[in-house]
């Protein structure tokens, strides 16, 4: 659909890929930044080996239909528990959004985290970000190919290792490795290992800041959670102008500057090739790195650090930071009535589920008693992680029988049982030819265990 | 005067335009799909296949990726071609 005729001569909007080469960058946020990177890391390759109760701790188990969350086993019914989960973690970054501004993108979002990841690996490899540009700059040598060879070969394994947690989600890892030291890996298995890895290996390794740029719904709409008070990272222009080199040991005030030295390395250090002394960009990830590189070079010209920090635009204008405003207060209400209502619903959740079906064959059939009989399929789904005995009865009519060839009703745990019942009434009890009856089950072991379901007794009709 | 649609947008991001809203399309619809059906219980004409829930599943996602990616490419490319004919009115 690109044309080759069409060679617009206006500027175009997408400018070609330069790429950047981040330089190193040390101080208070970049050793919060590795924290917080790190752990998350460690949490994502980590939880697939916790153990709970023999089984895997977290497991979207999708052959048998059952997600496990430590000691809750969810079924599809539950879905919107899920999908509260899901709106709950939406609303919970607007109201972090509002508040801290971005710190999603920097300290937190897989794009980061891996982008970081790789970087770091590429930084261990071929070193400072001077290094890696005459590297790429550099004609092919043998030198060359080795070193990029070395860095792609950790970056592919690393990636496999990704794909392969990433599926350990779905299909327990125990399996998983035995299957692929045997080497039959399944093949949908063996696709969404390469798939993730993959995407990982592209993501972290070449597209880095382009996603945030150019894919990343949370970068364009961000802007809408922002306002005056959100705290963001921003060069204070008063201070720093008019910004030009001197000499070290220099009062800025003596030679007529401002306190920034024009060095660039805010730009330098920048993951996303931007220049914070231009104002709010929407590409910046509020990473912070600008921030410690200049409090280093603020330190060593003795000037007070700040001079690019995290503040808010009322702060910076002298009015000081409110926290507490009513977006604050909306989202914090909204989020707090939505969690507890999650959380009494999930506290309250009765792990049992009966269905009952009416048999369509015959309406209804006279026993040599001369009562008149119903059949029903009742299905029994214990969905609690314990095995449990459970007692049934109906009522809905005087008199009302019920007659099942199982003595005993006893439920593996998360699993469903089926059994037919019949039940038996005096044509005389039948108000009309179709009541309303009411299965009652109830576990032996548990008050909290029980489950009702209505259905309806056909008889021949009063006449 | 500028065109109204860059008609130079890369190659590459025409292609993440297409694949990527579907893809996140495609794990919403899986998802809410899968929930409320079993693909046990999917199968057509009452066929004898033998599919593993994670073929079923798999394939379910990306033939929900590609409807999606189909409906995005309409998008994309009613929306380039409209463009560059307005543009062309406009000269
Ligand atoms: S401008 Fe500063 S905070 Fe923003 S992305 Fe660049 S280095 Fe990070
Ligand atoms: S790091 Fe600080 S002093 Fe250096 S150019 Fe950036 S703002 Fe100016």
């Amino acid at each position: 659909m690109a044309t080759s005729e069409a060679t617009p001569a206006e500027p175009v909007l997408y400018e070609a890929h330069k790429k950047i080469y981040p330089r190193d960058v040390s101080g208070y946020f970049t050793r919060l930044r590795v924290i917080s990177l790190v752990t998350l890391l460690g949490i994502y390759y980590i939880t697939p080996l916790l153990q709970w109760d023999g089984r895997q701790a977290i497991l979207f188990d999708l052959p048998a239909r059952k997600f496990y969350l430590f000691g809750l086993t969810l079924w599809p019914q539950d879905f919107i528990y899920l999908a509260a989960l899901l709106i709950l973690a939406g609303l919970a970054l607007f109201f972090f959004t509002a508040i801290l501004g971005r710190v999603w993108c920097g300290y937190a979002c897989p794009q980061t985290v891996w982008t970081e990841a790789y970087l770091w690996m590429e930084r261990k490899i071929e070193g400072n970000h001077n290094q890696r540009k005459k590297l790429d700059k550099a004609p092919t040598s043998a030198a060359k190919i080795r070193t990029k060879a070395l860095k792609h070969t950790v970056w592919i394994a690393f990636s496999l290792w990704t794909g392969f947690t990433f599926v350990a989600y779905f299909t327990p890892i125990d399996v998983l490795a035995e299957e692929l030291l045997n080497l039959n890996l399944g093949p949908w298995e063996t696709f969404w290992i390469l798939f993730y890895s993959f995407a990982t290996y592209g993501n972290a390794g070449f597209m880095r800041e382009q996603v945030c740029k150019y894919m990343c719904p949370y970068a364009r709409f961000q802007s809408a959670m922002f306002d005056s008070d959100t705290l963001i990272v921003a060069y204070h222009p008063e201070r720093g102008e008019q910004r030009g080199s001197r000499r070290r040991g220099v009062e800025p005030a003596t030679v007529g500057l401002g306190d920034c030295i024009d060095c660039n390395v805010c730009v330098q250090v920048c993951p996303t090739g931007i220049d914070i002394r231009d104002g709010l960009q929407y590409e910046c990830i509020a990473c912070s790195a600008c921030i410690d590189a200049c409090d280093n070079i603020m330190d060593k010209m003795s000037y007070p650090r700040g001079l690019i920090r995290y503040t808010t635009e009322n702060s910076a204008i002298g009015k000081g930071q409110k926290i507490l405003r009513p977006r604050i207060m909306v989202y914090a209400a909204i989020l707090l009535l939505l969690s507890g209502s999650l959380i009494t619903h999930v506290a309250q959740r009765v792990a049992l589920d009966l269905d009952v079906i009416r048999d369509r064959n015959t309406l209804y059939r006279e026993t040599p008693e001369g009562l008149i009989e119903n059949v029903y399929t009742l299905k029994i789904l214990n969905m609690d992680s314990k095995p449990h005995r459970y007692s049934l009865s109906a009522e809905g009519i005087d008199g009302l029988k019920l007659v099942s060839d199982q003595a005993e009703i006893e439920v593996e745990a998360g699993s469903v049982f089926e059994m037919v019942v019949r039940l038996q009434a005096d044509e005389y009890n039948l108000e009309a030819r179709s009541v309303e009856v009411n299965f009652h089950l109830q576990a032996q072991d548990s008050n909290h265990l029980n489950a009702s379901r209505e259905a309806r007794f056909v008889g021949p009709g009063s006449s | 005067m500028p065109s109204l649609i860059p008609d130079g947008i890369p190659r590459s991001q025409q292609a993440i335009s297409v694949l990527w809203p579907s893809f996140i399309v495609a794990i919403i619809a899986s998802g809410v799909f899968f929930s409320a059906f079993d693909p046990r219980d999917l199968i057509p004409f009452n066929l004898d296949i033998d599919i593993s829930p994670v073929a079923a599943y798999s394939i379910g996602f990306l033939l929900f990726w590609l409807l999606a990616s189909l409906s995005s490419f309409g998008t994309l490319y009613f929306t380039i071609s409209n463009c560059r004919f307005l543009n062309k009115q406009r000269d």
